[in-house]
């Protein structure tokens, strides 16, 4: 496999909710792509833009926000906060020349492995699509 | 080791844990005995729990951790109460024996070199004999402490295991030690026995091999699963056609056990749901009496079952036959039509009940430590002071009182914990 | 500065190792930067090898530690408990996961786990470049305790707080303790009054000189947080001001009140809900009379205003209705002749010993009909009779009719509406709307409000036993946070740095604890964290428009040196 054509993702988790679920696809051994990686925040929504915007700088395809939906232990307004974080970004994304699909977000539960290794699935399958799109354009 | 604490608690299941830790946490010293190997009781082993989903191991493990880590907590596997007896001026002298590990348990690092030259193979109790283990080994991957021990009546002493152990851990020179401390309380949390499903032969249980108990099925949906697949004993065929056979020894004069287990319409649900989602194409029919989907979002849980496509049969099971394939015909009084009515399943699960576990009352020698109609410790003040026994200065937790499930066991815990804390605030 | 950095691959036994090549790992990150020494162990969570890092630290004199091995969920207090044992502060520490993140989730790729194990080292080592020590937060706490609600859960709360030494404020909104149960007679599965219970443990109270009951009274104002709360309570009409550093909420149940024309409840005279039955049956007579009729045949209906399936109905059960009909049931046999006993059901739910009530109402010739929400029984006059049908499952489907001289609605519990305490205490609410707890197997009596705990029936619905469990496992809970008198708060708390803050409202408006307030810094007005309500989400960080705002832990240069390792 030629490693290093495969796009690669930051994924940011949170510590009490999805990042279990990242781990119980690891223990459930339910494979996704090794070009994703992820850092682990309390919340999702302290993620600040200037990280997503240096992820794609330095090379990063996409950005996964796992996000905990309702189940955050720091409030409700998490999710809502989180979108407005997203797009904010989309914004500077713009401005730089980044697709918005570059970007995701989706709330995850501390059991949801399946639905991680899904979503994380068919972003890649998106963020490969967008870097064939963009080699066969030049 | 210290011989003097200010509480004993007896078993170290989630009940000893969550009482030992909310006096630990208050600043009492506290001696956890537990006579299994390894600490977490029955709820280390489920795969996850009703009705939030949870992990089973996830939930259990920072609890286990904290117990085994926590500078007021001394902690003794393998050990047992032998005689607990009350002194003049209210303290209470303990007995413990200490089974041999035959492991040196501070030099052995769980890396299971031993178990991979151990000749001895039987049936691991751990994973409710689904499959073998050797006679030297680490309970379970999750077990605490992860050390090994040797299971001395199947160890053929051949020594394997010492000359492979890197870190020269093994010691077959270990004795029964026996412990006298001295404590002012005793909470009691033994937790409870399931119930043997030979006793009740028309289920076939032990005979046929496709009929299996709900806690084998645990296991096979944990994370830390024998197979990496639900499969049926017999060949190892991916079910499809799965009856549960709910109250299997509970609600059940004949056998002994009149009272509900509380557990079991609830765990079987979850099962169920957690099976839907492994094997999309199985059916799965529940042949129940009445469901007792009682707690928070219980209801909600059971039904979500239903929705989901688990089919649930008002009827009691009379019988189980065995068909050559491995197939079992169950003939049930279906009640919505009132005719006793046949089906056919690839695998049977046995809803095993919950029953008391008293032994423990042997161990107290001089005050009577009574049970009650159903044979759990009797809580002579149940409306008043759950906590309480016929014992002053004796406490008892969780399932040890009655069947329940695992947020009212932390919370009888933590009734235990409150009245034992003031009890010896009483007495200093 | 060049910083001493000691890491450790661990092999999992083989669980790592099997899949990830950690000598390749080892010679991948040996030339980083500050990486003074690497080291490999079969399991770093062993106490062998815990004792070898001890011994790293203090004889290398190493600045921060990096273990590479399974999820930061199972071990990260064990290492920081090593960090600390050999003198390194704990956040000096970075726990990097290359089991269930990389050994196990591409076991199916061992090159492409290896590739990525090493990159989540180095991103770990360069976070640990950039840690900063932080020391917890310690905050004296007062040993007190406001229990809400006077009820028998209330009280048994109050009583063992005040047992284990916790000063107690007993805050009742009626004039009288006792809540419901006091106006109860024959309790289920122990032989105990209700009244009695509750004289009782009033009694208990009066004992007890740490505990002041205040009745007829209400929390007005509540400030501070957990440890040191100032509360205000209103009491008749004086108003008191309180030191306080924990709540116990035990506010109790309302009782389902069926809806004008529910089963005819309203419209017929002999339709009344289960209290009024237990009311009547109270009563000291000889003979079973209610508003002038004598009383021989008597038709429970059960689930009244639980386990509904509209939306925004009642969906759960309301546990303890079932066992509570059928002891009422048995207790009107004992007591009066003749009586006919006939249970509408849905189902009985007499769970664990509460079966033996169920049974012994079967043997006395008790009948049970079981209906499904579907069809449920009709209820209907002839006459002067009051007649009820039902669609029988238990006998295949039947259509039953008979007649009935009174109708017993099994109501449920449903939340008690209390919106002054909600709103000051800010308690959320499940599905169901009764108080939420955090986790219900973990932390079942906290609140994500630290400090405000919760127990009894205003958590769901529960039966007296359940409650009392549930009240002292509260007050334990309570206790063993207060009883030290001083508690540490995780000091991975937002900080402002006062030169960037133009103080704008973002923070303010994102922050969802109070835990920003305002300041003076070289003659402006910025903003600060209120360190004791800080509860480290980060939510007021991302709002910042000047970035004044980081996350302890989890700073700027933190994350962004893990992205820039991330992509070498």
């Amino acid at each position: 496999m030629a490693t290093n054509a495969q796009p690669r993702i930051l994924v940011f988790s949170t510590e009490k909710i999805s990042d279990p679920a990242i781990d119980l696809a690891g223990l459930l051994k339910k494979h996704y792509p090794f070009t994703v990686y992820t850092i682990s925040v309390p919340c999702s929504s302290c993620i600040k833009p200037r990280w997503i915007m240096r992820a794609y700088e330095k090379g990063f395809d996409g950005v996964f926000i796992a996000a905990d939906g309702t189940d955050c232990s720091y409030g409700e307004s998490c999710g809502e906060k989180t979108s407005h974080i997203v797009t904010s970004t989309h914004q500077l994304m713009r401005d730089k020349g980044l697709k918005p699909s570059q970007l995701k977000m989706a709330a995850l539960c501390s059991v949801c492995a399946e639905p991680f290794v899904k979503h994380i699935t068919s972003f890649m399958k998106e963020l490969e699509k967008l870097k064939y799109e963009a080699l066969s354009t030049k | 080791m210290n011989t003097q604490y200010d509480v004993l608690v007896v078993g170290a299941g989630i009940a000893g844990e969550e009482s030992a830790l909310k006096l630990a946490d208050m600043g009492f010293r506290v001696l956890l005995i537990e006579k299994e190997p390894s600490i977490g009781g029955k709820m280390i082993l489920l795969s996850k729990v009703f009705p939030t989903l949870d992990c089973a191991a996830c939930i259990t493990t920072p609890k286990v951790s904290e117990t085994a880590r926590h500078p007021n907590i001394t902690l003794l596997t393998l050990t047992e109460a032998d005689s607990i007896i009350k002194e003049n001026n209210g303290s209470f002298s303990v007995t413990l024996k200490k089974h041999p590990r035959y492991v040196i348990e501070k030099d052995c690092t769980g890396c299971q070199e031993c178990e991979t030259v151990c000749p001895s193979i039987v049936d691991d109790q751990f994973q409710f004999n689904l499959v073998a283990r050797k006679a030297v080994y680490i309970p379970f991957n999750i077990a605490n402490p992860r050390v090994a021990l040797i299971d001395i009546e199947n160890c053929m002493l051949c020594g394997s295991c010492e000359q492979k152990c890197p870190s020269n851990a093994i010691d077959f020179s270990q004795k029964e030690e026996i412990i006298q401390v001295k404590v002012n309380a005793v909470i009691v949390a033994t937790g409870f026995n399931l119930f043997d499903p030979t006793l009740i032969p028309r289920y076939g249980f032990g005979k046929y091999k496709n009929v299996i108990t709900s806690m084998q099925m645990e296991r096979e949906l944990a994370p830390t699963r024998p197979f990496n697949n639900i499969l049926r004993p017999s060949d190892g065929k991916t079910p499809d056609k799965i009856a549960y056979i709910f109250c299997t020894g509970s609600r059940d004069q004949t056998c002994g056990n009149a009272i509900c287990s509380q557990v079991c319409c609830m765990y079987s649900t979850k099962q169920a749901q957690l099976l839907m989602g492994a094997l999309p194409m199985a059916d799965i029919t529940m042949y129940y009496i009445n469901i007792r989907a009682f707690g928070k979002g219980f209801n909600e849980f059971y039904m979500q079952a239903k929705d989901m496509g688990a089919k649930y049969v008002k009827g009691k099971v009379a019988s189980v036959s065995e068909k050559e394939n491995g197939n079992l015909i169950l003939r049930y009084e279906d009640i919505a039509t009132g005719k006793v009515t046949e089906s056919e399943h690839d695998l049977v699960v046995l809803s095993v009940g919950l029953l008391a576990n008293p032994a423990i009352t042997s161990v107290f020698k001089d005050e009577t430590l009574e049970i009650d109609a159903s044979k759990y410790i009797k809580q002579p003040e149940l409306l008043q002071s759950p906590a309480l026994t016929s014992i002053k200065g004796v406490f008892v937790a969780g399932t040890a009182t009655a069947p329940m499930d695992i947020p009212d066991t932390i919370m009888s815990a933590g009734a235990a914990a409150a009245e034992t804390s003031g009890y010896l605030k009483q007495l200093s | 500065m060049k910083k001493k950095i000691g890491v450790y691959v661990c092999h999992c036994g083989g669980n790592i190792s099997d899949y990830v090549d950690i000598e390749k790992v080892k010679d991948a990150v040996k030339d980083e930067a500050n990486v003074y020494l690497l080291k490999n162990t079969l399991f770093a969570c062993s106490d062998s090898s815990q004792k070898g890092m001890v011994d790293d630290i203090k004889t290398s004199e190493l600045d921060a530690i990096v273990v590479a091995s399974c999820s930061p969920k199972l071990h990260v207090p064990t290492f920081r408990g090593v960090a600390a044992r050999a003198g390194l502060n704990p956040y000096n520490y970075v726990q990097v996961n290359i089991r269930e993140q990389s050994s196990w989730a591409h076991s199916d790729q061992p090159t492409g786990a290896t590739e990525k194990a090493i990159l989540l080292v180095k991103a770990g080592i360069a976070r640990a470049a950039e840690s900063q020590a932080l020391t917890p937060i310690k905050i004296p706490t007062t040993n007190a305790t406001a229990v809400i609600g006077a009820g028998i859960g209330g009280m048994r709360s109050a009583i063992a707080l005040a047992d284990m030494g916790t000063e107690v404020y007993l805050i009742e909104k009626e004039m009288s303790v006792g809540g419901h149960v006091a106006n109860w007679g024959n309790l289920f599965t122990a032989n105990i009054n209700g009244n009695e219970l509750a004289a009782s443990l009033h009694n208990e109270i009066k004992k007890r000189p740490n505990i002041k009951l205040f009745t007829n009274a209400e929390l007005t104002e509540k400030k501070g947080s957990i440890g040191n709360f100032d509360i205000k309570v209103k009491s008749g009409n004086e108003t008191l001001p309180l030191h306080i550093g924990a709540f116990v909420v035990n506010t109790g149940f309302a009782p389902y009140e069926p809806v004008s024309g529910e089963y005819h409840f309203g419209e017929y005279d002999n339709v009344i809900t289960l209290p009024e039955f237990k009311k009547l049956i109270d009563t000291p007579a000889s003979e079973l009379v209610y508003k002038g009729k004598t009383i021989k045949k008597i038709a429970y209906i059960y689930c009244v205003g639980s386990r509904q399936d509209e939306e925004g109905d009642n969906k759960y059960c309301s546990r303890y209705c079932c066992t509570a009909a059928i002891h009422s049931s048995i207790q009107v046999k004992s007591k009066f002749k003749n009586i006919t006993n006939l249970h509408f059901n849905r189902g009985i739910r007499t769970y664990g010993k509460q079966e033996l009530h169920y049974e012994e109402s079967s043997k006395n010739g008790d009948i049970y009909l079981q209906f499904s929400l579907d069809s449920i029984p009709q209820i209907e006059k002839k006459g002067n009779k009051t007649i009820v049908k039902v669609k029988d499952i238990l006998t295949a489907g039947k259509e039953l009719e008979t007649e009935a001289d009174l109708i017993v609605l099994v109501t449920g519990m449903v939340p008690r509406k209390n919106e002054n305490l909600t709103n000051q205490l800010k308690i959320p609410v499940g599905r169901d709307n009764f108080f939420n707890e955090i986790h219900m197997k973990l932390r079942p009596v906290e609140t994500v409000i630290d400090g405000v705990f919760i127990a009894g029936t205003c958590q769901s619905p529960k039966n007296i036993l359940e409650t009392l469990n549930s009240s002292m496992a509260a007050a334990a809970k309570a206790n063993s946070i207060l009883t030290k008198g001083e508690m540490s708060l995780e000091p991975t708390l937002a900080m402002v740095n006062p030169a960037a803050c133009n103080l704008c409202d973002n923070c303010f408006e994102a922050c969802q604890f109070d835990a920003i307030v305002q300041t003076e810094y070289e003659g402006r007005k910025v903003a600060k964290i209120n360190v004791s309500n800080c509860k480290g989400c980060g939510m007021c960080t991302p709002v910042c428009p000047t970035d004044a705002i980081d996350l302890a832990d989890f700073t700027n240069a933190q994350i962004e040196s893990m992205i820039d390792a991330l992509t070498e």
